[in-house]
């Protein structure tokens, strides 16, 4: 293998957990965690491009004991090498709230020295914040190109890139080794292991790197301004228009709900293919996407 | 790097998926005049061939499952026996085998063993005394059965026939609610900790066969997956697509099995310690005929330590027939006013279901051929006679009783259906055909409509007679109110007496 050498970075998390509805406490069953769809994508996609250019793959996790087991399913679906690394003591695990993205993103960069490109799953399951591949991108100095749904490998370290924006369209970039790149769950499905690869790497070795030294604060990264807050989870939040504050309670609530507006009810209508695109076209401009 | 990161890709966690906030790529200066990271023209312009995904380009080589295998390799490495479903059964099979010192493989479709079981059932533990002794210590069970109910309803009535011992909450223990899911993990790990090479993920989806047509290993769902080995014990389970499709089943009438269905209710601790009365690691186990309705069948309802599992058994023809749905018959048998304050306020955890093989001995198929052998509800082995439902104790039996005969005829160099004969004299020797046999006309029997729904009726009826007070009226005499009650519910004394005569040879 002479090409540029990819990196996929993998999270173990629970893909199945129990929320107490009275505590809010959370509890997850060790047997049912594994890697995120995306982060299944980002492997699948690491390995295709080490086969373009006739690379390998290195995969790596920060976690616990456990995710060995998913850095084996990696090695038995072609990666060349695993390293499962070490997070500094007392740093959070998995659950409520993870490790703290630079500490991860320490921890991956000692694995992924020298490596061309990193692959990331865009976020992970356990209220990841996607800023892993970022931080990890500063530390490696490299280019970052996030939230990927497709990818063309090129010349070799030469990445073609698709990436979603606003309003439905499309970007296409063209990324440069060293780079990290995260991408969609839904962009690309695993390949399946073969039989003996499964076998193989059943006993295949786990490298273990120890926790880097204790340094939070990446190079170039400046300080946060002030202590962090520290809170119960919030989703991101959304921009929503909601109603007039200057209006009236019984307003607001009419506004919320919508009742008392006229609607346009839904209709269910059949119609062969070429009628149906043009009727899917007519609504859109009524709506005004197509302006 | 060579280049610098233009700013739409910033570097650093503040760019962290700016992508939703940056303009689009349209306003944009043109690529030519872009660093490392360059823009080409928007994807709707590209040709279509473009947006498909990366293996489409790649040449049908890069293409395949596994571009670390190359095709000369040999298919997987070899072993002597291959147990398909790492179920009670095949991970009984592959601890026998491994202790045996064979080298063996147990294949499991879901993602580690139990993953693809459903939540609970309950354990009777004596089958593990030889097994894995002192199993008690480290069994992952939730509750000790010291209480063994047997409730017969009918829709407004019922009557217990209620059993509790402490000498059943006390080692050698008798039986133990257990989640499946833990049970199974537990028992695979034991094999795996014997030496048993355990592989999850992996579905077998048939046999290979040699030039004589004897079994000769498993093909798998696996690119390159075929798994040789010179015997393979099926232990897939009621559906057993391998005794199957190794023609093993003569008989695989519908009326032969039973629709599980189960919902698993969390309840606090406390509350079902007091509503069953119970302490500590105490748990009751209550089976339940007449509930289920002009479906044959029957109910169960047991304790884990927080919640309690609920379900009912239906004959498939009968609720085929029927057009009941099998939701609807739980959610009658939980309002049922003697089942209702036992579960109310649960909150479900899991609804699930599954077949069960209820025929019995008539049902069994042939357990062992050139190759092959069957245990567990893959053979049948299950047994479900209105008081009893046990399929995992035979399971686990017949499971190593499959790995003993497969380990002896390795070493006896004969693996054909003759060699492989021992399994079958084992099991016969021991409780399993044993039980089988004697039992052979109880599902019928538990099945009929007269078990069912008249007798059900009939005792409810008695009992309320016999306890109802209806001063001045005398009290009634036994043998005369059972006489009219008799007359009431048009059961002949002829079918009356057969069935108790059924009964007698069944179960005396
Ligand atoms: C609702 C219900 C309640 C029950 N309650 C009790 C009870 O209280 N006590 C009791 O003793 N019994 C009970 N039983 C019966 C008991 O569950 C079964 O008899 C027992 O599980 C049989 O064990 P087994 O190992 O033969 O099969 P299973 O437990 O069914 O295991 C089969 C295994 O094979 C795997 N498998 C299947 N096909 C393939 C394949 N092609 N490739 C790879 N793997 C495969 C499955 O994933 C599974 O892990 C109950 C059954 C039901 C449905």
């Amino acid at each position: 293998m002479s090409g540029p050498r990819v990196g996929v970075a993998m999270k173990w998390v629970p893909l199945r957990v129990e929320v107490d509805p009275l505590t809010g406490a959370v509890a997850a069953d060790p047997r049912s965690s594994g890697a995120s769809g995306a982060d299944l994508a980002a492997l699948e996609w690491g390995l295709r491009l080490a086969e373009a250019w006739g690379g390998e793959v290195l995969v790596a996790s920060a976690g616990p004991t456990e995710a060995d087991g998913l850095l084996r399913e990696a090695l038995a679906a072609g990666a060349a090498r695993a390293v499962r690394c070490e997070l500094p003591a007392g740093a959070p695990g998995v659950l409520p709230a993870g490790a703290p993205s630079e500490l991860v993103a320490a921890a991956l960069a000692a694995a992924f020295a020298g490596v061309a490109v990193v692959v990331c799953g865009d976020w992970s399951l356990d209220r990841g914040s996607g800023s892993v591949p970022a931080f990890l991108a500063a530390r490696l100095g490299a280019a970052q190109a996030l939230g990927l749904v497709a990818l063309w490998p090129e010349a070799p370290g030469v990445v073609r890139a698709e990436r979603r924006l606003d309003l439905g369209r499309r970007e296409v970039l063209r990324v440069r080794a060293p780079a990290v790149l995260s991408v969609e769950g839904a962009t690309a499905h695993l390949r399946r292991a073969s039989l003996p690869a499964m076998l193989r790497a059943r006993d295949a070795a786990v490298e273990h790197l120890p926790a880097p030294v204790p340094d939070p604060v990446a190079a170039g990264i400046p300080e946060p301004p002030g202590p962090i807050r520290r809170g119960p989870y919030r989703p991101r939040p959304r921009v929503l228009p909601g109603p007039d504050p200057g209006a009236s309670a019984r307003e607001r609530i009419l506004a919320l709900t919508g009742a008392e507006t006229g609607r346009t009810p839904p209709q269910t209508v059949r119609l062969d293919p070429g009628p149906a695109a043009d009727r899917v076209l007519a609504q859109l401009r009524t709506w005004g996407y197509l302006e | 790097m060579a280049e610098t990161v233009p700013s739409l890709l910033a570097q650093g966690a503040a760019a962290t998926r700016a992508a939703a906030h940056l303009p689009p790529a349209a306003h944009l200066p043109p690529a030519a005049h872009l660093p490392s990271v360059a823009h080409l023209p928007p994807a709707a312009h590209l040709p279509l061939a473009a947006h498909l995904p990366l293996a489409a380009h790649l040449p049908p080589a890069a293409q395949s499952a596994d571009a670390t295998q190359s095709a000369t390799r040999p298919a997987a490495e070899g072993f002597d026996v291959v147990v398909v479903g790492a179920g009670p059964a095949g991970s009984a099979a592959a601890l026998t085998l491994a202790r045996a010192g064979v080298r063996v493989c147990l294949v499991e479709r879901g993602p580690f063993p139990g993953a693809k079981n459903m939540y609970g059932g309950v354990l009777y533990g004596r089958v593990l005394d030889g097994l894995l002794p002192g199993w008690w210590q480290e069994a992952p069970v939730q509750r000790w059965v010291t209480r063994r109910a047997t409730m017969v309803v009918t829709p407004t009535q019922s009557l217990t026939v209620d059993f509790r011992t402490t000498a059943w909450g006390e080692p050698p223990y008798n039986g133990a609610t257990v989640y499946r899911s833990d049970l199974d993990a537990w028992l695979a790990a034991k094999a795996e900790a014997a030496g048993a090479v355990l592989l999850c993920s992996t579905t077998v989806t048939g046999l290979t066969r040699g030039p004589t047509g004897q079994v000769t290993g498993v093909r798998t769902d696996r690119p390159d997956g075929d798994l040789p080995a010179r015997v393979v014990v099926a232990c897939d389970g009621v559906n057993s697509l391998l005794a199957k499709e190794a023609g093993l089943y003569r008989h695989p009438e519908p009326e032969h099995f039973t629709l599980g269905v189960k919902e698993v209710l969390a309840l606090p601790r406390q509350d079902i310690e007091a509503r069953f009365g119970l302490a500590g690691r105490e748990g009751t186990d209550i089976e339940i005929l007449g509930c289920t309705g002009d479906v044959p069948g029957g109910g169960f309802l047991y304790t884990n330590l927080d919640t309690i599992a609920v379900g009912v058994v239906l004959q498939l023809p009968g609720l085929a027939s029927s057009g009941r749905r099998p939701e609807e018959l739980i959610a009658g048998l939980k309002a049922h006013p003697a089942v209702a304050p036992l579960v109310v306020g649960g909150q479900l955890k899991e609804y699930s279901a599954h077949l069960i093989p209820e025929g019995g001995w008539d049902m069994l198929p042939d357990l062992a051929a050139d190759g092959l052998l069957v245990a567990g509800d893959a053979a049948a082995l299950c047994l479900a006679t209105g008081i009893w439902l046990e399929g995992v104790n035979y399971a686990i039996a017949s499971g190593a009783a499959a790995g003993e005969a497969a380990a002896a005829a390795l070493a006896s160099g004969d693996t054909s259906a003759a060699g492989l004969a021992g399994y079958r004299h084992r099991l016969e020797s021991s409780f399993v055909l044993a039980d089988f046999k004697r039992l052979r006309r109880a599902p019928g029997l538990v099945l009929s409509e007269r078990v069912q729904r008249r007798y059900p009726q009939i005792a409810c009826n008695l009992v309320e007679r016999l306890f109802t007070v209806d001063n001045p009226n005398p009290k009634p005499r036994l043998l005369a109110a059972g006489r009219a009650e008799l007359r009431r519910s048009a059961v002949r004394a002829r079918d009356l007496a057969r069935d108790a005569w059924t009964a007698l040879r069944a179960f005396g």
